[in-house]
């Protein structure tokens, strides 16, 4: 198994001339001010010049990641693509759902469901929206996110994931 | 897939108005690997790991927050208990390592960073004297240190030696952070039969069964089971009450669930545990105590509290059982005296005494949490108070710790603001008898005749 470490006593005690670790060691940051001061270059075997590697996590992550054991998700989930729940509250006025709606179509998402209800001057709006495969969630958060204001309405949205885990089984 | 308007209603209503959040994502981050005959090296791979393991987890943790609507109110992290990590270098001062964990906790921005801890619940070894040594300076030098230490199990007994120890500790925290009413002592707490998997702060540490990282999450939710039990009203009977806390303590574990496996998926990390606690804040609305008061009595420590206390702690394990696989940590009811304004407020009317909270460990799940003691509290006081807890938990087959302060310069009724999560606590008078024999007696209680089942 390779060295996990190189700490400021590895550095003293190799001397001159460059270090050669393996790929999967951590120098310490005070390993590389060492280093760096006495004129050290560390490496890898294959002669290129050292970069932190990728987190170990050890066994058991890689087991699950690999297939095997996944968890199984409650029921519900899209086919296609990645579902939005869009809730927006606030003051009633002309053209509200339309500016969302507008907003979710140039994000490249399409509307699955909508209802809306209005008491007195106020209303709620919940739209179940579905983005396609390669549309980005956060591109569509940033857009809905720059809707509304302080006294005209407010806009949440969020991942499916959260309703279907809390009234899914 | 579509949900109706009430079920999307209800979620958002949780978050909204109820202060439904995630109160800790934990990365549990094993240093055994760490250990080196020089202190010095030891330190520097123990910084050098963790920022290694843990510099995206804040990132993640906000991620998840802003992608799903949930707040994520903490980021911490829990390490190997030190004492293990050192043993290999012999130092009789640990607290550099102290100074490498509030560095790296520094580094990556997590809130607190939980290990610096021993097992001493049968005895000590050389480093687990020193660490006892070192905690003091240790939290009175760092800000994001948190230490914890076993002084017993069901399966050992308590070790009154260090019991004894312990109190010893707690005082010289509390001094050295006089100028913070005691601040450190916040950081500091003791158990019986601790669990090796528990996110929450100052506990938190992994055990030496878990994997090389892995990652779990401390659910909240007070807010959200008073809405609850206040939409049933006062005329159910207590199965109606029962099963109203098991179905809110479901959705919530279900969130917790969600958050913990999406965490540790984009870590690429494993998912330990869900802790399924009901944990309170001082926020208004955000109390376990209006919960007690809500199922029947009119203030926290009067009669009928502890059994309204078992009640909930049972229907949220029930709840949050059929939510998770995966429940652990101390899951149940938190009842931290300072953190819970419903709780600070029924010390100050004279509803809620020391002996009150102490029955009422017996049936919450963790123990005597945030509680305010005056400073000149004596060591042994301090030492009969704790080994009454660990008895508690020795006996019941429970995890039970204790968070005391003795609070320097103040007196029984005085308050003392630490702010933030920690809140406010009015000083409790533990009374006027001592408890000198059994503190100069030492030893060890044996195991109790109930661990005999193999």
């Amino acid at each position: 198994m390779a060295k996990r470490f190189i700490t400021v006593e590895d550095i003293q005690r190799a001397g001159r001339g460059p270090l050669v670790v393996d790929a999967d060691t951590v120098v310490t940051p005070q390993a590389q001010l060492a280093a760096q001061s006495a004129g050290i270059v560390i490496q890898t075997g294959s002669g290129q010049a050292y970069a932190e590697p990728i987190p170990d996590r050890g066994p058991d992550p890689a087991r699950a990641t690999g297939g095997g054991h996944r968890l199984p998700e409650p029921e519900g989930q899209l086919n296609r693509g990645t579902g939005v729940i869009v809730t927006v509250v606030g003051r009633n006025r002309p053209g509200i759902l339309a500016e969302i709606t507008v907003a979710v179509g140039e994000a490249g998402a399409t509307v699955v469901d909508i209802s809306q209800r209005t008491v007195d001057a106020f209303f709620h709006l919940v739209l179940t929206v579905e983005l396609a495969g390669g549309s980005d969630f956060s591109g569509l958060k940033q857009r809905l996110d720059c809707l509304g204001g302080k006294d005209d309405y407010s806009v949440r949205i969020m991942h499916e994931g959260v309703f279907r885990f809390m009234h899914r089984i | 897939m579509v949900f109706t308007d009430s079920e999307i209603l209800e979620t958002v209503r949780m978050l909204e108005l109820e202060t439904l959040d995630i109160r800790t994502t934990t990365l549990g981050i094993n240093l055994l690997d760490c250990a080196d005959p020089d202190l010095e090296s030891t330190a520097e791979k123990i910084y050098a790991k963790i920022v290694h393991q843990a510099k995206n987890l804040v990132e993640v943790a906000e991620s998840i927050a802003a992608d799903y609507g949930v707040p994520i109110v903490n980021k911490r992290i829990a390490v190997t208990p030190i004492s293990l990590v050192a043993a290999a270098c012999g130092s009789k001062d640990l607290v550099p390592l102290a100074r490498a964990l509030d560095a790296a906790a520094k580094e990556v921005g997590v809130d607190f960073i939980g290990g610096f801890s021993a097992y001493v619940h049968k005895g000590f070894t050389s480093a687990d004297d020193a660490l006892f040594d070192s905690i003091p300076r240790a939290l009175a030098e760092t800000d994001h240190v948190c230490s914890s230490v076993s002084l017993g199990t069901t399966r050992a007994g308590v070790n009154m030696d260090a019991t004894a120890r312990f109190a010893e500790v707690v005082k010289e925290s509390a001094r050295l952070t006089a100028d913070t009413g005691g601040l450190g002592c916040a950081k500091l707490v003791c158990f019986t039969n601790p669990v090796e998997d528990n996110p929450f702060v100052a506990g938190a540490h992994i055990g030496i069964g878990e994997a090389e990282t892995v990652l779990s999450v401390g659910i909240s939710g007070p807010g959200v089971v008073r809405s609850a039990l206040e939409r049933l009203g006062p005329g159910a009977d207590l199965l109606a009450v029962s099963e109203v806390v098991k179905r809110t303590a479901f959705k919530i574990t279900r969130v917790g669930e969600l958050v913990g496996r999406e965490a540790a998926r984009r870590l690429g990390t494993s998912f330990g545990i869900v802790d399924v606690s009901l944990a309170p804040t001082p926020a208004i609305g955000d109390s376990v105590s209006d919960i007690l008061e809500l199922v029947g009595v009119e203030r926290t420590g009067a009669p009928g509290t502890t059994a309204a206390l078992a009640l909930l702690t049972d229907a949220v394990k029930k709840g949050g059982a059929m939510g998770s696989s995966s429940v652990g940590g101390l899951s149940g009811a938190f009842i931290p005296v300072s953190e819970d304004e419903g709780m600070i407020d029924a010390v100050r009317v004279g509803a809620l005494s020391l002996a009150k909270l102490e029955a009422m460990t017996t049936v919450c799940s963790v123990g005597l949490d945030m509680v305010a003691v005056p400073g000149d509290t004596p060591v042994s006081t301090l030492m009969g108070i704790i080994a009454d807890e660990m008895a508690i938990g020795m006996v019941n087959n429970k995890t039970t710790a204790v968070r005391i302060i003795p609070v320097p310069g103040k007196g029984p009724g005085e308050t003392v603001e630490w702010g933030g999560l920690l809140g406010t606590a009015i000083v409790q008078d533990p009374g006027k008898f001592h408890c000198d024999v059994l503190y100069n007696r030492r030893g060890r209680i044996p195991a109790p005749i109930q661990s005999y089942r193999n």
